[in-house]
């Protein structure tokens, strides 16, 4: 087992190295300047490139790679919104591998978050022991990604307090940090070619509209949406819960009947388009949590029960994934279960479902 | 890409409808060849009318074609826009000098599975959409319209014909046509080797390039007769026609999904026109137009960096200027900053819906252009002008008069229909002043006022492009108004005017689109109104014809199915009866009683979810009463005596619930009558009064008649005898016997402050 294996999920550098190596090989058109790739290499990390076998990574559509591309080439940052669970860490993170090469300049944004994660911080022994000096500073992500010439992202950046989003004007608009502690060249760092900002913001949280609007202007928005059809999003489920199931120690394939089951309970729940015209739960269903459902139906049939896992077990995972803690969306579940599941018994996994609607709790 | 064999060249250019990329090609090869036939994808049977398409329209104008009869109602329409590869064709052909003709299968022989409008001119790439999503895949592009934009028009000159050529194998491929695609191939061939064999000078023609392979594999082994191929006869018992008429860009973008040719006419005209880079120009200026035109900031700034990303984006894509989805992608990347509801349009393929985003909404209305087509004076009117004229004429319709209908009668009913086709169409001098409506008492009698109108034919003209024939249109306006509408109640209104229409089975697309309504209804009284309609309609309405129709009888089984659901979802404490929801039970008992089995609705899931309502405490009282009554009335097995509540707040609205649903089965329960005797009985005068409101409303739920019924009952019970009707009607003034029972009440207070009170 290499090191790489021992770890629990490494960067995108780490896991698609080979990809990247590949497309640097081949790629001999014009690179905006600062970035480790050209604009047409990027965007094939990303959406793949069958003839140099580089897997597509992003299901979605690949305008939005592209206008998210040619956007870190001008002078704004981006801004990918969405739902959550919509994989858009995902997309931030191959897109700064793509253009810089690495991932890992990351803040991530929350109630508790300070300039100083953001911008940069002191080691106060020395700090003491020499005052302020380059020798003294931590950078943190900003103020790396300025000085090397990096992408940076900033994850969930609306939970944020808008004073600290707002550390971030400045960077953007005039691409200078200032060091006020410092003296000389040193006090002011102008970015160089290749800086630039991925921020991720989620539509849940309420304060994508509390952004500042002078913050908002040096973004240009993407919105990521759902997967858009059945078969995608559950080819997307099964391999993604298989690969977690064989992390697991779990032997056996899922059953696809109950993955299909699976899969158009949790659009169906969350488009509101159920064949009695259901309404959408207040709970998030992304296809995250509807992999990570399947992951718990296979565990659970594995280790109860010694198969596969069955149409029962998503009933037993619902309750806790999709209703959580509100009454209300576990109404409309058990509604969900009575009604739909019930119109179409005729198949085994929807039969099974139905079946087992009385395992909800309350 | 001549195909050999035959004396004269043959060149077969496949295209794809309305691209201007194509167009240009047919030009070219029309201006190097001057051919001597030009054969167009298009109705054979209108070869002989091609002189009213060059009589000197303003395009967009179409060739619309029905054809009606025991099984289908098809419409269907042939669009032609300035730069479609097919008017180039027509027009540039017939200035050269060349023999043109349409050499597709006739419209009514092009489908026999029936859709009932469609777009002639509609990309077969959905029969071949595996083929086109895997090319997608390869150039990891959005859609086909963006391949294509990508592969075609973002490239018009080096060997575009052998681009298309190799991109039309690919998409076709191996795959199997099908019989409606094999047959129209083999007649396109016949007319194209016919044309090679008269050795008259070359053939060109254009075609449709997914069909561009299949006909040159049968071109090579054709057999060389100059005999033009036969125009199939109409069979007896088939009406068909086909007429031009003016189009717009607004209906040629208005197809949508895979029925869909190319999207964005208005961006096309300007590409035609100008060219790449004007185009993209073009759509910059006409979306800031438009939107400063709605107070939309759009800045100087926003419009730099609109355009910087726009050709960064052509850049990366290898466009040598920005294509249409580089600039609308620069454009909404710029000025878009907020999260979008819904896909942009132009990634997603669909069409917008409520919610848009205000700056999509003017890029997509700036795609689509406003242009309509204008048809020369001289063009021949669509038959459904003369035909309405003439049957106002024979019914004894036409002129100022006043009409007096009974519906009854045969041919009363009969022109009671016609005149309610025309009022839905809205033409003008047709008013209806009295007749049946809807959730009234069906009266037989219509009465109706006519003057005659200048505007009448111009409105029957337009009127016209929505059908071939006046029921058709009837239907096509009826469906339309029903599009996207959710007020269910609405939807009723115009599931009755189909009835009154005589379109009950007519309107297929207006029935799918109540039931879509339906389906999400949020209200159950609306929508018990509405069903209360429908199965009003699908039960027992011999009067109108509608009776055991069977598009009725799906949205009755859609709105019984919805009433449940939402009836399960009513939550909230004891608040007082709500009449419109009980109606809604009443109605869904109705359906499942009578419509039961006939409309797939099953009994015991209604039973069910009367059953859950009844036993849940957080329902508020009416509906569990109404879910007591429902499981009853449908004849399960209940301990209606016993369940009845003994709080005076709920007891009223719980029997309200109770008797709207179930009246007949309480009527013959004695028991019931006991309970509620001694209950009432045993209530204090205060109690009494909280509870009398909501009883009496509950018992409203009764006829006159029924409540006197009860009232006997209640008299034998006490040990009286005769009727109860003088319980139920009061002579006394009402305020003398509230001044009564206040003295009383009063008295007995007093009795009870002294301690006197129980002696």
């Amino acid at each position: 087992m290499t090191a790489k294996d021992d770890l629990q999920r490494p960067p995108a550098e780490v896991r698609f190295a080979d990809d990247l190596t590949r497309l640097r090989e081949q790629d001999t058109a014009p690179r905006p300047p600062g970035w480790a790739l050209s604009l047409d290499a990027a965007r094939r990390f990303v959406v793949g490139d069958a003839k140099l076998g580089v897997r597509n990574k992003f299901v979605g559509d690949p305008s939005l790679v592209d206008r998210a591309l040619v956007t870190l080439a001008t002078s704004r940052g981006l801004l990918l919104v969405g739902e959550p669970g919509t994989a858009k860490s995902l997309l931030s993170e191959l897109i700064a591998t793509a253009v810089s090469g690495v991932s890992t300049l990351t803040i991530q944004g929350g109630a508790a978050t300070t300039e100083d994660q953001i911008r940069y911080s002191w080691n106060y022994a020395m700090l003491v022991a020499e005052g302020p000096s380059t020798r003294s500073l931590v950078p943190a992500p900003l103020l790396r990604g300025m000085s090397e010439g990096k992408v940076i992202r900033f994850e969930e950046i609306t939970r944020c307090p808008l004073e600290v989003q707002d550390s971030l004007l400045s960077p953007l608009s005039d691409r200078v940090l200032a060091i006020p502690e410092l003296t000389g060249p040193d006090a002011m760092v102008f970015a160089k070619d290749g800086f630039n900002v991925i921020a991720t913001a989620n539509t849940r949280d309420r304060g994508v509209n509390e952004m500042s609007a002078a913050l908002k202007r040096r973004f240009n928005f993407e919105t990521v949406f759902p997967i858009p059809d059945l078969d995608t999003e559950l080819a997307l489920v099964e391999t993604e819960s298989a690969e977690l199931l064989r992390r697991s120690g779990v032997p056996v394939a899922q059953r696809r009947d109950v993955l299909e089951v699976l899969v158009t309970t949790f659009r169906e729940l969350r488009g509101g388009t159920g064949r009695g015209g259901g309404e959408r739960l207040s709970t998030v269903l992304s296809t995250a949590e509807a992999v990570s459902v399947a992951h718990a139906v296979g565990l659970r049939g594995w280790y109860l029960r010694g198969e596969a896992g069955s149409a029962e077990d998503i009933v037993e995972c619902l309750a806790g994934t999709a209703a959580k803690d509100s009454p209300d969306d576990l109404a409309k579940l058990r509604r969900y279960l009575e009604h739909d599941a019930a119109r179409r018994k005729h198949t085994q996994a929807w039969a099974d479902l139905h079946g087992a609607r009385l395992r909800l709790p309350g | 890409m001549a195909a050999p064999v035959h004396a004269a060249p043959v060149h077969v250019i496949g295209v794809r409808h309305h691209s201007p990329a194509c167009a240009r090609l047919v030009r070219e090869t029309i201006a190097a060849h001057r051919p001597a036939h030009v054969l167009i994808e298009g109705p054979a049977d209108f070869s002989g009318r091609i002189g009213e398409l060059l009589l000197g329209h303003t395009p967009p104008v179409a060739i619309f074609s029905y054809v009606r009869d025991a099984t289908r109602n098809r419409l269907s329409w042939a669009p032609f826009c300035d730069y479609s590869p097919e008017w180039i064709a027509l027009t540039d052909g017939h200035a050269a000098g060349a023999d043109v003709r349409f050499i597709d299968l006739p419209c009514w022989r092009a489908s026999e599975t029936g859709a009932k409008s469609e777009n002639v001119y509609a990309d077969a790439e959905r029969r071949y959409a595996e083929a086109s999503e895997r090319l997608c895949r390869a150039f990891a592009v959005d859609n086909v319209d963006v391949l294509w934009d990508h592969l075609v028009e973002a490239h018009p000159h080096d060997g575009l014909a052998e681009r298309l050529a190799t991109y039309f194998d690919l998409v076709r491929g191996e795959a199997d046509a099908g019989r409606e695609d094999t047959a129209r191939e083999e007649y396109m061939a016949r007319w194209i080797a016919a044309a090679a064999a008269r050795d008259d000078g070359p053939v060109v023609a254009v075609v449709g390039g997914f069909h561009r392979p299949a006909l040159l594999a049968r071109l090579a082994t054709a057999a060389p007769d100059p005999a033009w191929p036969e125009v199939p006869d109409v069979p007896a018992d088939t009406e068909v026609g086909s007429y031009l008429v003016p189009y717009s860009n607004r209906r040629l973008d208005a197809f949508t999904g895979y029925a869909s040719g190319m999207p964005s006419p208005g961006y096309y005209q300007r590409l035609w026109e100008s060219g790449q880079e004007d185009a993209a120009t073009g759509l910059v200026a006409d979306v800031v137009t438009r939107l400063r035109a709605r107070r939309q900031p759009v800045s100087t700034a926003d419009l730099i960096s609109a355009k910087a990303l726009g050709v960064g984006l052509a850049a990366l894509r290898g466009h040598p200027h920005p294509a249409r989805t580089d600039v609308l992608d620069g454009l909404v990347s710029a000025l878009v900053s907020d999260a979008l509801e819904q896909p942009l349009p132009w990634s997603a393929r669909g069409p917008l819906t409520a919610g848009a985003h205000p700056v999509v909404v003017e890029m997509v209305a700036a795609l689509t252009g406003d242009r309509t087509g204008r048809l020369h004076p001289d063009t021949p009117a669509p038959p459904l002008v003369g035909a309405v004229a003439a049957e106002l004429a024979a019914l004894g319709l036409d002129g100022d008069r006043d009409v007096r209908l009974d519906l009854t009668d045969g041919t009363d009913l009969y022109r009671s229909r016609v005149l309610h086709r025309l009022r839905v169409l809205g033409i003008p001098g047709v008013a209806r002043k009295s007749g049946p409506s809807a959730g009234r008492d069906a009266s037989a009698a219509e009465r109706w006022q006519l003057t005659g109108s200048d505007h009448r034919e111009a409105a029957l003209i337009e009127a016209a492009a929505r059908g071939g024939t006046l029921p058709d249109a009837a239907a096509a306006t009826l469906a339309a108004l029903a599009d996207g509408r959710d007020d269910v109640g609405a939807l009723a209104g115009l599931l009755y005017d189909a009835a009154l229409c005589g379109l009950a089975d007519l309107a297929g697309d207006l029935t799918t689109r109540v039931a879509a309504g339906v389906r999400s209804a949020r209200e159950l009284g609306p929508l018990g109104a509405a069903l209360r309609v429908a199965l009003g309609l699908w039960r027992h309405d011999r009067l109108l014809g509608t009776a055991g129709s069977p598009l009725l009888g799906a949205v009755v089984t859609t709105a019984t199915t919805r009433a449940l659901w939402l009836a399960e979802g009513v939550r909230g404490g004891d608040v007082p009866a709500e009449p419109a929801r009980l109606r809604a039970l009443a109605a869904v008992r109705d359906a499942v009683r009578d419509g039961g089995a006939a409309l797939d609705l099953d009994r015991a899931t209604a039973v069910g979810v009367g059953g859950r309502l009844f036993a849940n405490q957080d329902v508020p009282p009416d509906l569990r009463g109404a879910g007591l009554g429902l499981c009853w009335a449908l004849g399960e097995p209940v301990a209606a005596a016993d369940a009845v509540p003994r709080s005076p707040s709920v007891l009223g609205d719980w029997l309200a619930g109770l008797f709207a649903v179930a009246r007949e089965e309480v009527l013959a329960d004695d028991g019931l009558t006991s309970v509620l005797d001694e209950l009432v009985s045993a209530l204090s005068a205060h109690d009494f009064l909280v509870a009398l409101p909501a009883l009496r409303q509950a018992f409203e739920f009764f006829p006159p008649a029924e409540r006197e019924r009860f009232a006997t009952a209640l008299v034998a019970r006490r040990g009286g005898e005769g009727s109860g009707r003088a319980l139920l009607r009061v002579r006394t003034d009402p305020v003398l016997v509230a001044g009564g029972a206040a003295i009383e009440e009063a008295i007995d207070e007093m009795l009870t402050r002294a301690g006197l009170a129980d002696l």
